[in-house]
């Protein structure tokens, strides 16, 4: 008794969970004595969810740095599936290699099927430069068109290209979505990068101590932590420090006054949590971890020393400061765990 | 009744068995395909016609393709080749069927219930149950835990016999070729209690090594873990050799049998292993559902493993006392369904016989392995097929200059022929070969010599139009 089963082709390439059955017209063979007699069942459509609609087309491709923008309109131009290929693989074989000095873990891009290294420094003008490789040849072609695209551009147009620029090349359907997400993971990691590129050059240039960067030890969250992290990118960038605002040095200072701790480091990481409803509306500086050593919590249980913390932060708390992880340990204690 | 196929001169040397079988004049010959061919390789001699009418049409693979709905369909515009079986198999209509049936008519929890619908239910589960025990020839049904796949069903022994019954300096043997699902959950164990892992390497055939397999089995060997075929090298384990000696020492054998209990007869009485896993999925049963075999003298004397609902006697505050096998092993809800649905893949397994897709995959193999070996530049992993050296049909292979992904993702593009590229699982494996990664086709029997010509002519096409960017 095969019932024939007809499943839509396009319901399968949309990998979202299309119902196992369809429910069909006609009523089911004979064991449906004891179901009430006027149940009858509909069709049911699949609903598919929204197809991520493209990005704006014309006004996205006019924000990319010009030789992307070059790129992404020679690839629209290339209609058959196959040529783009070929247009992917002509870029790989243009890439500079790279020394394999920089084929290091930091630099190798997570997600991808193979492997991919993504190199990046500055020049005297502040643009950063790129270099990469990959051992596939269609990654390296993917890995080209980024380098092509973005080296040598200033650190603000890096950060702005938004992550789902990829499906204005139309290599998407070409492309299995694990080799997408490694395309979107190697353009988040340049974007870091230059980032990252951008906090030590200005490091260098205004003297601070005990400032810790944002980004430098968190990792970007990958997957839809993306265009998060390019809002607040923007929005770091656009201030005049990038370092540390002015809650996190208040912040600072408290801590410094009322614990005298033998080490206090006090991160910045807002950008992880952008998009959480207590974060709308605030100045960004919402999420810290703060990690403390001091004589001050000797004899002190684990929720006093919170509770300590809280109280002298009371102010920023209700001005805005969303959260705090807290890391309070004695000097005894520090040390001990150091051995 | 091995037939060496030589493409360049095409001589056919027919066994004798065959010489009064008279070859189809009618049959399609789909082979010739005039895509054209960039001259770097050589064009592919077209196939030599199999003389095998094991592999011609009416085959195995030809009559049992239409009980698969899944693989009538286009893929970028091509036909489907669906050779990635090893990873997962497909479904007979008649196991979704089932499936459907369970949830339409007679959903209800097991082993609860007094009313109808739920008698009925632990009815067809617990007849599912029987049916595995049946199809591995385990002596009673209660020596088979349903488990959720198994990696789920290792885990189970690790955590519940491993860690109990492993001291420190206790070896577990198992060979480097193993799958991760096989090797991770013992470092665990190793971790806790103390045990050392030992790998054996491969012999000079690229297979694991018997002989050292066997010194490595001293006295301090408490548990062989080995699999039964791999899912890289296409080799097969002389196990019972294996649990012989094992047994000499007085250590348990676990057995990974998720690529061959799918594809050839698996006796565990004649095996006379302590333990066996499989999944259901690669058996054209639902996913959700695998099972462990346990000799159910061994299996009494485990400790739970999940704790929970069904696997209970009496429950008080401070304390509990177990269910009998094979409760004992599965606390909580089952995949009722998919164990229903696992049943009737073994059904229809059966009806068609493993002995006979056995046979029928051997030939599909030899085919496979000698089309793939042929291509140049293409280097197949594994033991070359012979009359003593069965493989399993499935070829994991690398080609020069050409990273798998590419291989992999230009087959799919261009051709709609799925294969899978990567590790496969078996990392350690991959760095021993001295690769990232590779790419692999695994046939089942629904598969034909087509699907195979298919490929091939795709692969020429693949390598070419690589080698053009170089």
């Amino acid at each position: 008794m095969s019932i024939p089963i007809k499943i839509p082709i396009s319901s399968l390439f949309h990998r979202s969970a299309s119902p196992f059955f369809n429910l069909s017209k006609t009523p089911t063979p004979p064991y449906r004595f004891f179901f009430s007699n006027n149940i009858t069942f509909q069709r049911i459509s699949a609903k598919q969810p929204a197809l991520r609609s493209p990005p704006s087309a014309s006004s996205s491709v006019e924000e990319l740095p010009p030789k992307l923008q070059e790129i992404v309109k020679l690839f629209q131009a290339v209609q058959e599936p196959k040529a783009k290929y070929e247009q992917l693989l002509f870029y790989g074989r243009i890439l500079n290699p790279l020394n394999s000095n920089y084929k290091t873990s930091d630099n190798k891009v997570q997600g991808c099927v193979s492997q991919v290294w993504v190199r990046a420094y500055m020049d005297e003008d502040k643009n950063v430069i790129f270099e990469a490789d990959s051992d596939s040849m269609l990654t390296k072609g993917l890995a080209a068109l980024l380098v092509q695209g973005l080296s040598g551009r200033p650190v603000e147009e890096i950060v702005r290209v938004p992550p789902d620029f990829a499906m204005l090349l139309g290599l998407q359907q070409s492309l299995t979505p694990s080799r997408n997400n490694g395309f979107l993971n190697m353009l988040k990691l340049m974007q870091k990068k230059a980032l990252h590129l951008y906090v030590e050059a200005e490091r260098g240039a205004s003297p601070s101590s005990d400032i810790s960067g944002i980004g430098d030890s968190a990792n970007a969250g990958s997957g839809d932590g993306g265009s998060d992290l390019n809002e607040d990118l923007k929005e770091e960038l656009g201030r005049k420090s990038v370092l540390m605002g002015s809650r996190g040095r208040r912040i600072e200072g408290i801590l410094q006054k009322e614990l005298l701790p033998t080490a206090l480091n006090v991160e910045d990481i807002s950008y992880q949590h952008a998009g959480h409803s207590g974060v709308a509306g605030s100045d960004g500086e919402t999420h810290f971890n703060v990690e403390v050593i001091s004589e001050g919590f000797e004899g002190k249980s684990l929720v006093k020393r919170h509770r300590m913390i809280y109280s002298m932060l009371q102010d920023e708390l209700q001005s805005g400061l969303h959260a705090l992880s807290i890391v309070a340990k004695t000097p005894s204690e520090a040390e001990s765990q150091a051995q | 009744m091995m037939m060496m196929i030589s493409m360049e001169s095409a001589v056919v040397k027919l066994p004798p068995s065959l010489r009064t079988i008279k070859l189809n004049p009618n049959r399609k010959n789909r082979i010739l395909r005039t895509a054209p061919f960039a001259s770097s390789a050589s064009a592919p001699a077209p196939a030599p016609l199999s003389t095998d009418p094991q592999l011609g049409p009416g085959s195995l693979g030809h009559l049992t393709r239409p009980d698969f709905p899944i693989l009538h369909q286009e893929v970028n515009g091509k036909r489907l080749v669906y050779l990635d079986n090893a990873a997962t198999s497909q479904k007979p209509a008649a196991v979704v069927d089932a499936l459907r049936n369970y949830y339409e008519l007679y959903n209800s929890n097991v082993h609860r219930g007094i009313h109808y619908l739920s008698a009925k239910a632990t009815d067809e589960y617990e007849l599912a149950r029987q049916k595995v025990s049946n199809f591995i020839n385990a002596s009673e049904s209660r020596e088979i835990v349903f488990t959720r796949n198994a990696t789920e069903a290792i885990n189970l022994v690790a955590y519940s016999w491993g860690l109990s019954n492993l001291k420190e300096g206790d070896e577990v043997i198992l060979t480097i070729a193993e799958h991760h699902s096989a090797i991770v959950p013992w470092q665990f164990v190793a971790q806790k209690t103390g045990a050392v892992l030992k790998f054996v390497n491969l012999g000079e055939d690229e297979v694991p090594d018997v002989g050292k397999l066997r010194e490595m089995i001293s006295k301090r060997a408490k548990l062989v873990v080995v699999h039964h075929v791999s899912n890289v090298l296409a080799s097969v384990l002389p196990i019972d050799q294996v649990v012989s000696w094992a047994h000499d020492v007085g250590a348990k054998v676990l057995v990974d049998a998720c690529q061959s209990v799918p594809h050839m007869v698996v006796d565990v009485r004649s095996l006379d292993t302590d333990f066996l896993v499989a999944s259901s999925h690669k058996m054209c049963g639902p996913t959700g559902i695998g099972f462990l075999y346990g000799k159910s003298e061994l299996l009494s004397s485990m400790p739970p493993f999940l704790g929970g609902g069904e696997m209970i006697a009496d429950v008080y505050l401070d304390h509990s006392t177990y269910a009998e096998l094979p409760s004992k092993f599965e606390a909580g809800t089952p995949a009722i369904g998919e164990a229903i649905g696992l049943g009737t893949a073994i059904d229809y397994l059966s009806a068609i016989g493993m002995q006979k897709i056995h046979e029928y995959e051997v030939e599909l193999a030899n085919y496979l392995y000698d089309r793939l070996s042929s291509v140049p530049s293409v280097r197949v992993y594994g033991p070359k097929p012979s009359r003593s050296v069965t493989r399993a049909a499935l070829c994991s292979f690398n080609v020069e200059d050409v990273h798998p992904t590419d291989i992999a993702t230009f087959l799919d593009q261009q051709h709609g022929v799925a294969i899978r590229s990567g590790h496969h699982c078996a990392q350690p494996l991959h760095r021993y070969l001295g690769v990232n990664s590779s790419a692999r086709a695994s046939l089942h029997f629904y598969n034909t010599k087509e699907d195979v010509d298919d490929f091939i002519i795709s692969l020429y096409d693949t390598i070419n139009f690589f080698a053009s960017f170089k």
